[in-house]
C-alpha cells in the first residue's frame, strides 16, 4: 500500500485507478426533553446560560445520572440501521481541555458502544435499479459540548462561552470506508436523515447543529498492478449535506493533484483534519493529528453499567414503523408508483405519505391521486418552501376534488383551475366550482352541442369517418369555447357515437 | 456550660426533653472553638447561620412541633462536602472562594433531621493525604499531642470531635480518610458500604472509592447519624436501593456466635507493637463476649495500596480536570492566552501534592500505560475484592489495625511520601472492594496516642459492624478518654 | 512498566495535564513520580488468573436511569456568581490562539 513510485508513474495515472474511499461520523442530536444527564432543557435558542444547572456545567460534587429516553432514542435508531444492539452497555470519559467542555472531560462510550454493527441499503447512484451496502461500524451516546464565540475582530479579544447546549444527547454514528464517491456519501445521509425523521428520533435541523457530519476521506490508487493508498484527511464543518458532497469532491481531487506531486502515501505522513471553507470552496489545513491527542478513555466511575433485555429491546422495536425503504416498496408494490416518484414522495417525508394515503383510498385511484401529489402538492411546497402540514388543501379537500375527477364531474384540467381557486380563495371544492361556474352538463345538452359542432365542422367529420378518430381532437377545443363545462371525453365519445366513427 | 463532653445520642435526648436548648448546645461548640481551633486549627470557618437555625429550632420545640431525629445536634462537615452559601473549598486554594449553589445529599438530609452545620473541617487538598498537612488553609493538630498529626484526610473532622469542639462530624474516605484519623485522634469514625450514602454533593477524589460518614465519639453516635444519611439518592447512579435496617434497634443485641476472622496479613512486618498488643487484648474482650475468633488469610491484601495509587490518581487527574478557571475557580491573572491561562491556573490553585496525583494519573492513563497500570490495577482490585468474598463465606467480621503506626509527628513523613502513603496499608482495602468499615478506640500508646481497631463487614452490613463496635464499647472505656484527661 | 520516567515524559504529561511545570521542577517531578511507579510496580508481580474481569467501580448493580422529565434550571446570576471572569450572560475567557 505505500510502495514508492515515479514522477513518470503518478503522471500516467487514470481515471480508472484511481477509488475514492469516504467514511462518514455522524452526529445527530436526540429529541429528548431534558439533557442526557441532567434535567436542563434542550429547547434551542434559549438566551445564554440560561438553561444549565450544577450537573451540566460541571460543578464541585455534582453527578450525572442516565436520560431513559436518550438511551430508547438510540436502539431505536440501531435497530432501523440493523445494528446489533448491545445487552450490556457502559460509560467512558473521553478527557481533554476545552472552555466549552465544563468537566474536562466528555462522557460518551468507548468500548461498549450500545449500537454495535449495522448497516444501511442505498440505491447505488450509478445506476438506480441496485442498491449498494455501507457498513456501520457503531453508534454511541455522547453528551454534546457548549458554544465558545471566539472573538472575530483579531484583536485578541475574549472568547465567550455558553454551556446552554452542554449535556445534551448526541448519537454518533460511524460508518465503516464503504463510499466511493462524494455523490454516494451525499446519497447515505439523505437516507440516513430520512430514517432518522420517520424514525421522530431527531429532527435533524442541521442549521441549529442537530446533526452534524465529519468525513474521512482517502484515494487507493492502481500503479503498475501495485495499490497504493494516499494519506487520510478528516474533513470537518460540513454544515449541509451540499457542502459535504462539494468537499469530498474537493477534497478527492486535490489529493489526487497532490499525490501526483509529491507520491506521499498514507505511511508518509500523518492523519490530517482540514475544515471546508464554504467561502473560497476549498478546504484548509486545521491540525496534524499530533502525538499528544491522548483522550486517555477509562470507565467513568460515577456512572453505572445499564443492561438491556430482550423484553426491552422488543418493546422498543414494536415502536418502530415502516422505514423509507419499505414505504417505496409498499408504494410501488401496492400503490402502483413509478420507483422515481415513490422515491420523491418518501423523500418528502411520513406528512406526505399519509396525505397521499387519504387521498388514494378516498378517491380510488392511486395513480391519479399520485400524479396530484407528486405534481400540485410537491410543486406548491417547493416553491412555497411550505410543509405538507402547512399545506392549504387538507387531505379531505383533495379527495373531494380528485372524486370528481374520478367520476367524470370535472376535467383534470377544470379540476385543477378548481384547485387553484380552492388555495387562492381559502374556498371548499363545490364553492371553488361554483365561482367559477362549473355546474354539470346534462346528456342532452351535450349531445346538442355534438350535433352542433358535427354540423359545423364537417371537413373534420369526413377524416373521422376516413378511419382517423383521432382528428376529434380539433373538435375539444371548440366545445370548450362554448360550453366550458363540457367533459372533454364525454363530448369526444359522444361525437365519435354519433358519427358512427 | 460546658456541653463538650456530650455524645451526640445524649445532645439529641437532651434536646428532646427540654434540659438543653439548640442554642445553648451552639454556643457551647462556638466558644469551644474559638477557644481551642486557633491551635488546632481543625476548622476552616463555621457557620453564620449555626446560631440562628438553633434559635429557630428551640422555638420550634417549645412549639411543639415535631422534631427530627438529629434535632439539636450541632455536627461540623468536612469542606470537601457541599454547603449551599457556605464557601466548601476542598482544602484548596483552587476553590477558595467556590460558594455552592446546592446542599450536598447528606448534608440536606442532616438539616432535614434538624442537626445544625456549625461549620467546614480542614482537610487535605482534595482528600489527598493522610495527615491534614497539605491543606491550603494550614495544618491540623492532633488534640492530644499538638506536634502530631490528626491523620487525614478528614483530620479536622476527627480533630474537632476528639478536642470536645463538636459532638460529631462528617467525613469522607477514599483510602481511609475517616477512619485513619479516627483512629489516631481516639474517635469512632464508619466509612459505610460504597453507595449507601449519597456522593452528590461530595467533591469527588476518586468516584468508585470515595464515600461519606459518621465521625462520633461511640458506635451509637455513628448508628444514629448513619440511619439518617444512608439512602438511595436519585441524584447519584451509584448510591444502593438497598433498604435501610434500624441500625440502633440492633446495636443491644449479644456478640454470641458471631465469627470474627483475624486477616493474619494485617498482622505481619511493619505493624506497631503496642498496636499488636491493643488489637489482641480488644480480640479477648470479643471473645470474652462470644465471638468466635478464627485467623483467615486475604492473600491479595498487600498489593492493596499498589493497587489503590494507580486508580485513585487515576480517577482524581479526569476529576480534577474541571478545575480550570473557567467556571468555578480561582484564575491566573495577567495571561495571554487560554493555554496559559489553564496551565497557571492550575498550577498555581493545586498543591503539590495534588499536582504530583494529576500527574500520576494522567500518566497511568496515557496511550500506551493503560494496560501495564490502570488495567492490571482494576484486575487486582477485582482479586482483593475476591479475597473478601471467600472470607465473608466463613466470617461475619474481619479484625485488624486500623493503622500499622499511631500518629506521626507533623513533617516526619514530609521527605518520604511513600511512608506516608503505607498509613493506609489496611484501610484501603474496604475502599477497593465497596464494604463497609469501622475504626474504634482500643488503646492508648506510651506516648499518649490513641490507637484504633478497625472491623469490616459485608456490604451493606453496617448493622453488625455497628453492634460489634457498641457492644465492645460497652465493655471498655477507650472511646470516651479525652485528650488531656 | 518502567520505575523510571525520563524529563521528556514528565513535561509531555504535564502539558496532557494542563499544570505549568517549570523546567526547573522537571527533574524534581520526575523522582517523585519514578518514586511511586517503583512501588505500584509491584502490580507486575501479581499472578492473575487469565479470565479476570477488571473491577472497575465498588459497585456492580446497573441500569440507574431517570425518565426524561425537566427540572429547573439554576438562575443565571446563580450560576455565574462562582465564575471568575463572565459578562453576566456568558462565562469570558482568554482567547483561544
Amino acid at each position: 500500500m505505500n510502495a514508492a513510485t515515479t514522477q513518470e508513474q503518478r503522471q500516467s495515472i487514470s481515471e480508472d485507478d484511481v477509488t475514492i474511499i469516504i467514511g462518514l461520523e455522524v452526529h445527530v442530536q436526540l429529541d429528548t426533553k431534558s439533557k442526557l444527564f441532567c434535567g436542563c432543557s434542550t429547547e434551542f435558542g434559549a438566551p445564554p446560560n440560561t438553561q444549565t444547572c450544577v450537573v451540566c456545567t460541571g460543578a464541585p460534587g455534582s453527578l450525572p445520572v442516565i436520560n431513559q429516553q436518550a438511551l430508547r432514542l438510540s436502539i431505536k435508531t440501531g435497530l432501523a440501521l440493523n445494528c446489533e444492539i448491545a445487552r450490556f452497555t457502559k460509560w467512558d470519559r473521553k478527557n481533554y481541555f476545552y472552555p466549552d467542555l465544563p468537566k474536562g472531560y466528555q462522557i460518551s462510550q468507548f468500548d461498549k458502544p450500545i449500537c454495535g454493527l449495522g448497516y444501511l441499503d442505498l440505491f447505488d447512484q450509478r445506476d438506480k435499479s441496485k442498491t449498494r451496502r455501507v457498513v456501520l461500524e457503531r453508534a454511541h451516546l455522547e453528551e454534546d459540548a457548549g458554544k465558545s464565540i471566539h472573538d472575530e475582530s483579531k484583536q485578541g479579544g475574549n472568547s465567550r462561552i455558553d454551556l446552554n447546549r452542554t449535556g445534551t444527547p448526541l448519537l454518533e454514528i460511524v460508518t465503516q470506508p464503504d463510499m466511493r464517491s462524494a455523490a454516494e456519501a451525499r446519497a447515505f445521509l439523505n437516507e440516513l436523515k430520512l430514517i432518522l425523521t420517520y424514525l421522530e428520533v431527531s429532527d435533524c435541523n442541521m442549521q441549529q447543529g442537530n446533526l452534524r457530519c465529519d468525513g474521512n476521506i482517502n484515494l487507493h490508487i492502481r500503479v503498475d498492478g501495485q495499490q497504493i493508498a494516499t494519506p487520510i484527511v478528516e474533513i470537518k464543518n460540513m454544515n449541509s449535506f451540499r457542502a459535504a458532497e462539494r468537499a469530498l469532491d474537493y477534497e478527492a481531487v486535490r489529493q489526487l493533484e497532490l499525490w501526483k506531486q509529491n507520491g506521499l502515501t498514507i505511511s508518509d505522513a500523518p492523519k490530517q483534519t482540514r475544515g471546508w471553507d464554504a467561502a473560497t470552496q476549498t478546504t484548509t489545513l486545521q491540525r496534524e493529528k499530533e502525538a499528544s491527542a491522548d483522550y486517555r478513555y477509562f470507565p467513568d466511575p460515577d456512572l453505572i453499567a445499564v443492561t438491556l433485555s430482550e423484553e426491552e429491546i422488543d418493546s422498543i422495536r414494536s415502536e418502530i414503523d415502516r422505514l423509507p425503504a419499505q414505504w417505496r416498496e409498499e408504494l410501488i408494490g401496492q400503490h402502483g408508483l413509478k420507483p422515481y416518484d415513490a422515491d420523491v414522495m418518501v423523500g418528502q417525508g411520513r406528512g406526505v405519505i399519509d396525505y397521499f394515503l387519504n387521498v388514494a383510498e378516498g378517491c380510488g385511484n392511486s395513480k391519479m391521486a399520485a400524479n396530484w401529489i407528486g405534481q400540485e402538492v410537491l410543486r406548491f411546497l417547493n416553491e412555497s418552501e411550505a410543509t405538507i402540514e402547512s399545506y392549504p388543501i387538507t387531505s379531505t379537500q383533495m379527495t373531494e376534488l380528485l372524486t370528481r375527477v374520478v367520476g367524470g364531474e370535472l376535467d383534470q384540467t377544470r379540476a385543477k383551475e378548481v384547485l387553484e381557486q380552492m388555495i387562492e380563495f381559502q374556498l371548499e371544492v363545490q364553492s371553488a366550482m361554483d365561482k367559477l361556474g362549473i355546474k354539470p352538463v346534462d346528456n342532452q345538452e351535450i349531445e346538442a352541442l355534438c350535433q352542433q359542432l358535427i354540423n359545423e365542422n364537417p371537413q373534420v367529420i369526413e377524416q373521422i369517418k376516413g378511419g382517423n378518430a383521432k382528428a376529434v381532437g380539433a373538435l375539444i377545443g371548440k366545445a370548450r369555447k362554448l360550453n366550458p363545462n363540457a367533459s372533454p371525453g364525454l363530448v369526444k365519445n359522444t361525437i365519435l357515437k354519433m358519427v358512427g366513427g | 456550660m460546658d456541653f463538650s463532653n456530650l455524645t451526640a445520642t445524649q445532645c439529641v435526648n437532651q434536646f428532646a426533653s427540654g434540659e438543653v436548648t439548640a442554642t445553648a448546645l451552639v454556643q457551647s461548640c462556638l466558644h469551644q472553638i474559638q477557644q481551642n481551633d486557633p491551635s488546632l486549627n481543625s476548622f476552616i470557618r463555621t457557620s453564620d447561620s449555626a446560631l440562628p437555625i438553633a434559635q429557630a429550632l428551640d422555638i420550634k420545640r417549645a412549639a411543639g412541633k415535631p422534631l427530627g431525629p438529629l434535632a439539636g445536634l450541632p455536627i461540623a462537615i468536612k469542606d470537601g462536602i457541599c454547603t449551599a452559601g457556605l464557601k466548601t473549598t476542598a482544602g484548596s486554594r483552587m476553590l477558595e472562594e467556590f460558594v455552592p449553589v446546592d446542599d450536598a445529599t447528606t448534608v440536606k438530609r442532616l438539616v432535614e433531621a434538624d442537626a445544625i452545620v456549625i461549620g467546614k473541617t480542614n482537610m487535605d487538598e482534595f482528600a489527598m493525604g493522610s495527615s491534614t498537612e497539605h491543606s491550603h488553609f494550614g495544618i491540623s493538630k492532633n488534640p492530644w499531642n499538638h506536634q502530631y498529626v490528626p491523620g487525614g484526610s478528614s483530620g479536622g473532622s476527627a480533630s474537632c470531635v476528639a478536642a470536645g469542639l463538636t459532638p460529631a462530624s462528617i467525613g469522607s474516605d477514599t483510602g481511609g480518610s475517616i477512619r485513619q484519623p479516627a483512629s489516631f485522634c481516639g474517635v469512632t469514625g464508619l466509612k459505610p458500604t460504597y453507595g449507601r450514602v449519597s456522593r452528590f454533593g461530595l467533591i469527588a477524589f476518586a468516584s468508585s472509592l470515595d464515600q461519606i460518614g459518621p465521625m462520633a465519639r461511640s458506635a451509637e453516635d455513628c448508628a444514629l447519624i448513619t440511619s439518617v444519611i444512608s439512602g438511595h439518592d436519585p441524584k447519584d447512579s451509584t448510591s444502593a436501593k438497598n433498604d435501610i435496617p434500624d441500625f440502633l434497634a440492633t446495636l443491644n443485641q449479644p456478640l454470641k456466635g458471631l465469627r470474627i476472622g483475624i486477616c493474619k496479613q494485617h498482622f505481619e512486618e511493619g505493624l506497631d507493637s503496642e498496636i499488636n498488643d491493643s488489637v489482641k487484648a480488644a480480640i479477648q474482650v470479643l471473645k470474652n463476649l462470644g465471638a468466635v475468633i478464627t485467623e483467615i488469610s486475604m492473600p491479595h491484601t498487600p498489593y492493596a495500596v499498589a493497587a489503590y495509587y494507580v486508580i485513585a490518581p487515576c480517577e482524581a487527574s479526569s476529576n480534577l480536570a474541571r478545575f480550570d478557571g473557567v467556571r468555578y475557580t480561582h484564575r491566573t491573572e495577567g495571561v495571554k492566552d487560554l493555554a496559559e491561562m489553564y496551565c497557571q491556573t492550575r498550577a498555581e490553585g493545586f498543591g503539590n501534592e495534588v499536582k504530583k496525583r494529576i500527574m500520576l494519573g494522567t500518566y497511568a492513563l496515557s496511550s500506551g500505560y493503560y494496560d501495564a497500570y490502570y488495567l492490571k490495577a482494576s484486575k487486582v482490585r477485582r482479586m482483593i475484592k475476591q479475597d473478601y468474598d471467600t472470607a465473608f463465606e466463613s466470617v461475619d467480621l474481619i479484625l485488624g489495625p486500623t493503622t500499622p503506626t499511631p500518629a506521626f509527628q507533623i513533617g516526619e513523613h514530609s521527605q518520604n511520601p511513600l511512608a506516608m502513603y503505607l498509613a493506609d496499608i489496611y484501610t484501603v482495602s474496604a475502599n477497593l472492594s465497596g464494604v463497609p468499615a469501622i475504626s474504634i478506640p482500643c488503646g492508648i500508646s506510651n506516648r499518649g496516642l490513641p490507637i484504633g481497631l478497625q472491623l469490616q463487614a459485608r456490604s451493606f452490613d453496617e448493622a453488625t459492624l455497628l453492634q460489634t463496635a457498641h457492644q465492645f464499647q460497652m465493655e471498655t472505656d477507650w472511646h470516651t478518654r479525652r485528650p488531656n484527661q | 512498566m518502567s520505575d523510571s520516567i525520563d524529563r521528556e515524559t514528565v513535561e509531555q504529561v504535564a502539558r496532557l495535564a494542563c499544570i505549568d511545570l517549570p523546567a526547573s521542577r522537571v527533574d524534581e517531578t520526575a523522582k517523585q513520580l519514578a518514586e511511586i511507579l517503583e512501588y505500584v510496580g509491584q502490580l507486575e508481580q501479581v499472578s492473575l488468573p487469565d479470565d479476570v474481569e477488571p473491577f472497575f467501580g465498588a459497585t456492580e448493580s446497573v441500569n440507574a436511569i431517570r425518565k426524561d422529565e425537566l427540572s429547573p434550571s439554576v438562575a443565571r446570576p446563580d450560576i455565574l456568581s462562582n465564575a471568575p471572569d463572565s459578562d453576566g450572560e456568558f462565562y469570558q475567557v482568554p482567547p483561544v490562539f
